[in-house]
């Protein structure tokens, strides 16, 4: 990001023009405002009371932090968000690094190639997660029918049916949808490398992974933070995906804090939705804070 | 500017014109069980020529946990619309408590199930809803394959049916390598509480004592035992428990993979169909029990209910009353091949004409097994549906998931103060 | 000169692996959309095409697919308009006018990206709910402005930034108003830009789920992602054909639009994204 102008301008900024620029801001004010802090704000606050369809609301401090903190179901679902997070994040920006260098050599057929890459990630996730369901199934689906054709007379796999292969499933089908994404975001980094770097180092007779380990990854690193964060934010959250594969089964092994907290608002307990919603944040939050230290931000990258 | 202008005028109208539109007459929401729409359709156009009243059918899901939280968001923020819906028995314990459903007033209660209609219908003394079909989870077999196996009767017990199973399956298998003994919904979702109560008997089930909820009973983890074992020994495929819920069941029993299956009434008619490939081949019955004695069929069925926030409450009156009538309950039946909701109907010459078995049915439905009308059951149901389907997942013990089942809906109740 | 030519080889497996893993699911689905029986992968069942799928979802009122398709292209591009309209006021004023705390604020509009959406599901449902929007078209575009506004106005700020001052400094001195510049001078000059914006923001909204699946009820405002979640078949059976039929059908405006725009798609995320 570029200050490209004095910052004693706002000083000396007149008061009419103060107003415009408030008046200016107002509108994104108002939209993040009202729908966005507001509802954190006022989810923070169911989560200290009791709100459930059948029984008057109450407060009830952190009660329902307490009784998370008991239910072993919560703490299994911590368990996956962050085993999913730690699986599938690295995963995907490791494919998209591979895909942002390949993106990146000059060749025929790139445009063909970063139109492929960029289907998957414009599919809704829920319309590609029924895709994988079918793949998925047991009596007819294409994996099994993959794995029969390799591997003539093995016996159909129940994907779904182990805590590994649903997890492994979800990651699989998240990845399809998210990797291009962090592909892109390496790809503007990488393109960003001047040139003539290489070119020296050409002439060094620096071999591919010495010019790649020397020269772009310490050059991408700001970038590959970034997209690290953006993947664990996007990560963490992850819903759509797990609602429409597994529904969170087999027995509760593949549900993500999401998928658990939206299922106590689906069967109308808001208060306690509203406390597992507050943790995912501050797991969030922390996360990023520990990313942004690790990456060196604050001192305005680049 | 211009451009933007007209850009914000278009926006503008766009959300002016998306303005909830106002419905012609009743909202009636239903699920799309099968072929369920097309009769409701039928019934719905004729109401309109008796009453005036248009009606327009607002399609559900067809699973029960999704179309309840359709209708959870709907109620909780007050609409108007649904005016009338279906409820499963599973939630009509919460809506009721909600606040939700409009008192049906008085109505003649005498010619429904009565016992149902006490348990399920009645909050704080109003009649809140009334059945508009019975449900009651069935053994299906196929009897040709029996007869085969030099047996006439299907099996009384759970012990029987694993005996008829593991008899015929080797030559079955010979020629269909996907062929299996026995289907049943094992689904992490409401289907599988369904099966698990038939699985363990009248000892068993969620067994209420001293205003706890027990789990953890010998019955129960037999069942639970039985139900892994299945699965475990192949018996019972092993996407019963990631994918069998009741179309899934159907569609399995349908193509000839299998000897028994697990379903409600409806797959009748469907499984009876000129091409079907097991038409006429098969028979139904209550489900089996631990012991004959101990056999339940777990009650399920639908209940119509009015919105408390219906802006047309007496068009919804008698709709209700149009639905729950003799009449109409008959053409459900002849159309559909349901179980009505009306006693009455189950000694009526045209309707056994029609459906034979209805009268063995009958005596299913009396027995049926209510799930407990609690307003947290959903809430009860999630807890146990994901421990059960754990254990048919090995991931745990039966008995530790009856354990841990039992002692998280405790620190639920504690949580809601019961 | 051998490094060159693993190097070439490997790139050309890569790429090919690449695309491989990106369609074959997409073909998978078009294929069983166009399949008479989903199970055509069993080896005792022919695959017989058919147009019966994609007719029925196209024809059948009750399966109210025509409804949901609406009911996306509307909201999409109805937030996705607005989220551009505001976020470039934003990002003029972060450029031009040198707003206080102008770093602060743009850190806050991207902060705002990291709250869980299941955290605001259940205000925003109240809102809709005192508003009695819920189940209404409106009731989901207010979220999504909100929602891709800190992408929006973290690309236009960066567009916004490499425009010479000196061109809307003539136009103030002309005697135009800075609502006048922004829309007569800047938005013109950074239309590539705003292009990519809208596209990106469309495209974001389309694919949300969660806003979706709560805020609305029926066919009146329910969107593709959750129509096609949620599918029953025309009797209630598992209708892998028809949901693979109208998979494809909803993919259609999304997938056109990547192909036809990727450039534009690419700078605008990489834009946003990177210059952060």
């Amino acid at each position: 990001m570029s200050t490209e102008s004095n910052n004693s301008a706002a000083d000396r900024l007149p008061p009419r023009e103060r107003r415009e620029a408030l008046a200016f801001l107002l509108p994104v004010a108002l939209f993040l405002g009202g729908l966005v802090l507001v509802p954190v704000l006022g989810t923070l606050l169911d989560s200290l009371h009791r709100d459930v369809t059948f029984l008057p609301r109450s407060f009830i401090g952190l009660e329902n932090y307490r009784a998370l903190s008991a239910d072993p179901a919560f703490w299994a679902s911590v368990r996956f968000t962050l085993v999913f997070v730690l699986v599938s994040v690295p995963l995907q920006v490791v494919l998209g690094l591979l895909i942002a260098l390949v993106l990146n050599e000059g060749f025929a057929g790139r445009a063909l190639l970063r139109a492929c890459v960029l289907i998957p990630w414009a599919v809704p996730a829920a319309v590609s997660g029924r895709v994988f369901e079918l793949i998925y199934n047991y009596s007819y689906g294409a994996a099994n029918w993959l794995i029969q054709l390799v591997h003539p007379g093995a016996g159909p796999v129940n994907w779904l049916g182990t805590e590994l292969g649903a997890l492994a499933a979800v990651v699989v089908a998240d990845t399809y949808k998210t990797t291009p994404f962090a592909a892109l975001l390496l790809l503007a980094g990488l393109s960003a490398i001047p040139e003539d770097l290489y070119g020296q180092a050409r002439i060094d007779r620096a071999t591919f992974l010495q010019r790649f380990f020397r020269i772009t990854l310490p050059l991408l690193k700001p970038v590959l933070v970034v997209t690290l964060i953006f993947r664990t934010i996007d990560a963490l959250r992850v819903f759509d995906v797990i609602f429409v594969l597994t529904g969170g089964g087999p027995g509760g092994a593949t549900s993500a804090l999401s998928i658990y907290g939206f299922r106590y608002y689906a069967a109308g307990d808001f208060g306690y939705a509203s406390a597992v919603s507050v943790i995912l944040f501050f797991i969030s939050l922390t996360l990023v804070v520990g990313y942004a230290s690790l990456g060196g931000f604050g001192r305005e990258a680049r | 500017m211009k451009k933007l202008l007209f850009t914000l005028l278009l926006a503008a109208l766009f959300l002016a014109g998306c303005d909830r539109q106002e419905r012609a007459g009743l909202v009636f929401s239903v699920g799309g069980a099968p072929a369920e729409l097309a009769a409701w359709q039928d019934l719905v156009d004729e109401f309109r020529q008796v009453s005036g009243i248009e009606v327009e059918l607002l399609r559900q899901p067809a699973e029960t946990g999704q179309q309840r939280q359709g209708l959870i968001l709907a109620l909780k923020a007050e609409l108007p619309t649904p005016d009338v819906f279906l409820m499963d028995v599973g939630w009509i314990g919460l809506f009721a408590a909600s606040g939700w459903l409009e008192p049906l007033g008085d109505f003649d209660r005498s010619p429904f199930f009565e016992e149902v209609v006490e348990r399920v219908d009645v909050h704080e003394g109003e009649l809140i809803a009334l059945p508009v079909y019975m449900d009651g989870g069935l053994l299906y077999y196929r009897r040709d394959l029996l007869a085969l196996a030099g047996r006439d009767a299907p099996p009384e017990t759970w012990k029987e049916l694993l005996e008829d199973a593991v008899s015929l399956l080797p030559a079955m298998r010979a020629e269909n390598p996907n062929f299996y003994g026995f289907v049943w919904q094992g689904a992490q979702y409401e289907g599988l509480i369904t099966s698990f109560l038939e699985f363990a008997g009248s000892e068993g089930g969620f067994v209420l004592r001293d205003g706890r909820i027990l789990l953890d009973v010998p019955a129960n983890r037999a069942a639970l035992r039985l139900m892994r074992d299945l699965i475990r020994n192949r018996v019972s495929p092993p996407s019963v428990y990631t994918e069998m819920r009741e179309e899934e069941v159907r569609l399995f029993f349908q193509r000839g993979d299998a000897l028994f299956a697990r379903n409600w009434p409806y797959a009748w008619r469907l499984h009876q169909q000129p091409d079907s490939p097991i038409a006429r081949r098969i028979g139904i019955a209550a489900p089996p029990g631990p012991t004959a004695e101990e056999r339940v069929s777990t009650l399920g069925g639908w209940h119509i209910g009015v919105s408390r926030f219906s802006q047309r409450k007496e068009e919804a009156m008698e709709f209700v009353r149009f639905v729950t009538s003799r009449e109409a309950q008959r053409r459900m039946v002849l159309a559909l091949g349901w179980n009505p909701g009306r006693r009455d109907l189950y000694d009526d010459p045209r309707v056994l004409e029609e459906m034979p078995n209805l009268a063995e049915l009958k005596e299913v439905f009396e027995k049926a097994r209510a799930r407990p009308a609690i307003p947290y059951y959903p809430q009860v149901s999630e807890i146990a549906q994901r421990h059960l389907n754990a254990a048919l997942a090995g991931r745990v013990t039966p008995e530790m998931a009856l354990q841990q089942a039992e002692e998280e809906i405790a620190a639920l109740m504690a949580r809601y103060g019961m | 000169m051998s490094e060159e030519r693993v190097q070439r080889i490997l790139l050309y497996c890569g790429v090919t692996g690449a695309v491989l893993f990106c369609l074959a699911p997409f073909g998978y689905m078009v294929l069983t959309g166009l399949s008479l029986r989903p199970d055509f992968l069993r080896p005792e069942i022919p695959l017989t095409l058919t147009a019966l799928n994609f007719g029925t979802v196209l024809t059948d009122p009750s399966l109210h697919f025509l409804a949901y398709l609406r009911n996306s292209l509307v909201v999409s591009a109805v937030s996705a308009t607005v989220a551009v309209l505001v976020a470039s006021l934003a990002a003029y004023a972060l450029t031009r006018l040198e707003a206080p705390g102008k770093l602060l604020i743009l850190f806050f509009i991207l902060g705002v990206s990291l709250f869980p959406q299941v955290s605001l599901v259940s205000w925003l449902y109240k809102f809709m709910a005192t508003l009695g929007w819920i189940n209404t078209l409106q009731a989901l575009v207010l979220p999504y402005v909100a929602w891709t506004l800190p992408l929006a106005v973290w690309i236009l700020y960066s567009y916004f930034t490499q425009i010479p001052r000196d061109l809307d400094r003539a136009a103030l001195v002309d005697g135009c108003t800075r609502l006048q510049v922004l829309f007569r001078v800047v938005l013109p000059v950074a239309a590539p830009g705003v292009f990519s914006t809208f596209l990106l923001a469309f495209i974001f909204a389309f694919n949300e789920f969660l806003f979706a699946l709560m805020l609305t009820a029926d066919y009146t405002a329910r969107t593709v992602p959750v129509g096609i979640a949620l599918f029953e078949g025309r009797h209630g059976e598992l209708p892998w054909g028809e949901i693979m039929a109208a998979a494809t059908v909803a993919t259609l405006p999304v997938v056109l639009l990547t192909l036809v725009y990727q450039r534009r798609i690419v700078q605008g995320l990489t834009r946003g994204a990177v210059k952060g």
